[in-house]
């Protein structure tokens, strides 16, 4: 299949899982009764047939959280895709310059603040684990000098594994020292789509939406940098701008995926690579089916995840993981990765 | 096209070009007093030993290699002054392997060399498609179009490279070593294939090991010894037993017997 007629099947697709996903829950709604309720109250078309109980469930509970689960795994899955072409390695994930521990850190050094109020409940640990990753990767960033035109692919990786795994420990200690608030510095660092409320998704929507759009467009320079940065330029690309830009866009996706999800592993390495398996390498084609096949697996997992009461992390996870290994095992036998 | 329409009426029209460029990496001088010009439809070698600057000059002609001083010319204009995507359009650089980090088609990476020639987003297109297969039935590997590149022996990966810069249909071809690691047959085919590439629509510019292929197929031949020209002009007056003797550092009497 051609990637155009996949993109729109797996948009058409990502429409009626939603539909679903809205409807699915403790009080189940029809999908026509769905259906209607979006139309009258995001349109303004159609009459108003539903209970005031059903409408108020779709738009103030379920609608932000699918809404955040789209928005997240899309933002994941095209960060991923242009780390693993950027820095040529299928390994690679939105979090490989210590966006992670960078947010992780951010977030629980926020859970331990001794501040309150409305202002601070509303965002304050989202924000602080958007600091924190911007804040690693901008140290990673320094240290291996991205964008001089002498850095490498392999002192990116490893600058990027030493920031994370000092921004862990230092994690750790912040951990051991919080007493009560363990519980919720844990609950971030499983990764979970509860929080997703209207004022968190508004605040986090701009950077996601933007990042992510912007990234899934780039395709065509980030094409050159799959025979290396040296055939890149003789392709036309030019290698030092267009990481920089591949780097800051990708980092801002994730880092506003983080804040308003937490850490939500593997839909970032394994739905570029079922991409690759469908379109082939070109992150052109790329890019924008992981968009919707990054937004499909995380709303699935969610789904899932909120119907048995467990964090949306452990289902990607539970999902991801068995498939890199089906994958691993395949690259061994034959035509894949 | 302008160019295209320059190159056929003017057979002194400067299509590489380079005035005393020098180039230092790190301090260390890597090219000096290089000055050179290459016209339409040249077959040149560039030969040399190991460490004498063949590819730094490819690089530097080519732009990913700074220049300290002196000026590179690409079809009649300052290469400093033209954006990677005008160099790309002007010179395809086939480089040394092909190293990929996922599994590729060999049509979908020779679709690549059309990068340069396309604008935003979206491809590549069915005429990106069809400039990559005919490419790739140019240098006679159609059969492996839908192969995985990183499967291909490193004479069918070599074909594949070259196809890849065929379809970014640049009036200039340079090639790093093209026949390394080839065995007979396949220097033969890449050789022959070279020959029938280069006419006055496309010059060929390559990095040669191989004194008795060079003196056979390059009817101009550029000797480098230490980041320096030493000789340039046809293979009877380069490859005299005495340069090969001084460039490559052998006992003359031997190299009168290459």
């Amino acid at each position: 299949m051609t990637s155009p007629r996949l993109l729109v099947g797996g948009a058409l697709l990502l429409s009626g899982v939603a539909v679903l996903a809205i409807g699915f829950g403790s009080v189940a709604i029809a999908p026509g009764d769905v259906v209607s309720i979006l139309a009258r109250q995001l349109f303004g078309v159609g009459e108003a047939a539903q209970g005031a109980g059903a409408t108020s469930i779709v738009m103030e509970l379920r609608l932000p959280r699918i809404l955040a689960a789209i928005l997240v795994g899309a933002a994941l899955a095209v960060a991923g895709g242009a780390f693993q072409s950027l820095l040529r390695n299928p390994l690679a994930d939105p979090y490989v310059l210590g966006t992670s521990s960078g947010a992780a850190l951010g977030a629980a050094i926020a859970i331990l603040l001794p501040i309150g109020g409305v202002a601070w409940e509303l965002g304050g640990v989202q924000l602080a684990a958007f600091i924190g990753a911007l804040a690693s990767v901008a140290l990673v960033w320094r240290v291996a000098g991205i964008g001089s035109g002498e850095e490498r692919i392999a002192s990116v990786l490893l600058v990027g594994y030493a920031v994370a795994s000092l921004l862990a420990a230092a994690l750790s200690l912040v951990m051991l020292a919080s007493g009560a608030n363990l519980r919720a510095i844990f609950s971030f660092l499983l990764g979970g789509l509860d929080g997703a409320t209207w004022p968190r998704l508004a605040a986090a929507a701009f950077p996601l939406i933007a990042a992510t759009t912007l990234l899934a467009l780039r395709g065509r320079a980030l094409a050159g940098f799959l025979l290396g940065d040296e055939a890149a330029q003789h392709l036309g690309v030019d290698v030092r701008r267009e990481r920089r830009i591949a780097v800051a866009l990708a980092s801002l996706a994730t880092a506003a995926a983080v804040a308003l999800a937490g850490l939500i592993g593997f839909v970032g390495l394994v739905v570029p690579h079922l991409a690759r398996l469908a379109v082939g390498p070109d992150p052109r084609a790329v890019l924008p089916l992981s968009a919707i096949g990054g937004a499909l697996l995380l709303l699935l997992a969610d789904t899932i995840a909120r119907s048995i009461g467990v964090p949306v992390g452990v289902i990607t996870a539970l999902i991801g993981a068995p498939f890199l290994l089906w994958l691993l095992h395949r690259a061994r036998t034959g035509y894949a990765l | 096209m302008s160019t295209e329409f320059a190159m056929q009426i003017d057979p002194s029209y400067e299509l590489i070009g380079a005035r005393n460029v020098r180039v230092e990496i790190g301090g260390k001088l890597i090219l000096d007093e290089i000055n050179l010009k290459i016209g339409v439809g040249e077959r040149v070698a560039i030969v040399g030993a190991n460490g004498a600057g063949k590819t730094s000059l490819l690089r530097a002609l080519s732009g990913t290699l700074p220049v300290a001083s002196g000026e590179v010319i690409l079809c009649t204009e300052p290469l400093s002054g033209l954006s990677r995507a005008t160099i790309a359009r002007s010179i395809a650089v086939v480089g040394a392997d092909l190293v990929l980090p996922f599994a590729t088609r060999a049509d979908e990476l020779v679709a690549l060399g059309r990068l340069p020639h396309g604008r935003g987003p979206s491809g590549p297109t069915v005429h990106d498609r069809e400039r990559a297969a005919a490419a790739l039935e140019r240098v006679g590997a159609s059969h492996l179009a839908a192969r995985d590149v990183r499967t291909l022996s490193a004479g069918e990966k070599q074909l594949i490279a070259i196809a890849l810069g065929l379809a970014q249909e640049t009036p200039i071809l340079a090639l790093d070593e093209p026949t390394v690691h080839l065995d007979l047959k396949h220097r033969v085919e890449i050789a022959d294939l070279l020959v029938s590439l280069a006419d006055r629509a496309r010059t060929v510019v390559a990095i040669f090991h191989e004194i008795d292929m060079v003196r056979q197929l390059f009817p101009r031949v550029i000797l480098m010894k230490s980041g320096r020209i030493v000789a340039d002009g046809s293979p009877e007056s380069v490859l005299t037993a005495a340069r090969i003797a001084d460039a490559w550092g052998i006992p003359q009497e031997r190299a009168a017997r290459l």
